[in-house]
């Protein structure tokens, strides 16, 4: 499901994962709704998978609509690699 | 007859440059060139599955396989095997409750069977269970995972025709009630989602 320096947006809300799912949708931007890996803690299960190229669109849009995720990985090797900014 | 060098190919790339080169000729013979091992044993068992013959040839690196016949409308699918599990998707929602969030549980639900090590060996989709299988639907990509782990797929034809999206297939093949019938008789677990 993930590859190599993909991003995976974690949401701990099942409310705001559907809310944030619809909203890339309905703007055609390239993501998947995905479980989230086990590796990451999630409260809800599910979290975002997109790719390097969209991520500045998908982030801002996601942040104008009050949606930013909770947390956000690059699955680097076998690793997840947190690279939002935890309480910045 | 067409020939297509698959060899130092990573999965799934063998089985989807097979599946790109009999679409785009159908009933045309073709010679693929493979490496031994999941290379070979993954195209075997997508050309079998779809009711093609092969015939099988050692070559000094690998095999060459050629595949020939055609896709039958009602696609062979491989015996059931007693103690096989069979998958029934009888709803493009998993449980009862509201369609949004039963949605969201059967796409999570398949994406999720792609990370266990566990695998049905047969998955049916039947009535609104098509909309998994076709365009549109987005477990595509999971379903392709499945396929090319040797999780088998098919849809229900009657189902296809009903909503109008036979030409919209996607992933697997198409069945029919004797077949689905059949399979989940003789499956030694069969599983109603």
């Amino acid at each position: 499901m993930v590859k190599d320096g993909d991003l995976v947006a974690i949401f701990n809300n099942i409310h705001r994962v559907m809310k944030a799912e619809k909203l890339l949708k309905e703007k055609r931007l390239n993501m998947l709704l995905i479980p989230a890996p086990r590796a990451l803690k999630s409260d809800c299960g599910l979290a975002i998978r997109y790719e390097e190229a969209d991520r500045t669109l998908i982030e801002e849009t996601l942040r104008d609509a009050g949606l930013a995720a909770e947390e956000i990985y690059r699955k680097k090797g076998e690793e997840f690699i947190r690279i939002d900014n935890p309480g910045g | 007859m067409k020939t297509i060098d698959c060899r130092n190919m990573a999965c799934p790339m063998p089985v989807v440059m097979v599946k790109r080169a009999l679409e785009e000729s159908p009933g045309e013979e073709l010679k693929v060139l493979l490496d031994d091992g999941p290379p070979r044993e993954n195209v075997t068992r997508f050309a079998v599955n779809r009711g093609f013959t092969i015939e099988e040839t050692p070559l000094d690196s690998g095999y060459a396989i050629l595949i020939s016949g055609s896709a039958g409308e009602t696609l062979a699918i491989k015996k059931v095997k007693s103690g096989d599990s069979v998958m029934l998707i009888a709803s493009d929602r998993l449980g009862d409750g509201p369609d949004e969030l039963g949605r969201l549980l059967m796409k999570n639900f398949i994406n999720t069977l792609t990370e266990v090590s566990e695998t049905p060996d047969l998955m049916l989709f039947v009535n609104t269970g098509v909309f998994l299988t076709t365009e549109g639907s987005d477990v595509l990509e999971a379903l392709e995972k499945l396929g090319n782990k040797g999780v088998e797929i098919a849809s229900c034809g009657v189902c296809l025709d009903f909503f109008h999206r036979r030409e919209k297939l996607k992933a697997g093949s198409i069945t029919n009630m004797f077949i689905i019938a059949e399979s989940l008789l003789k499956a030694g677990s069969a599983i109603r989602l």
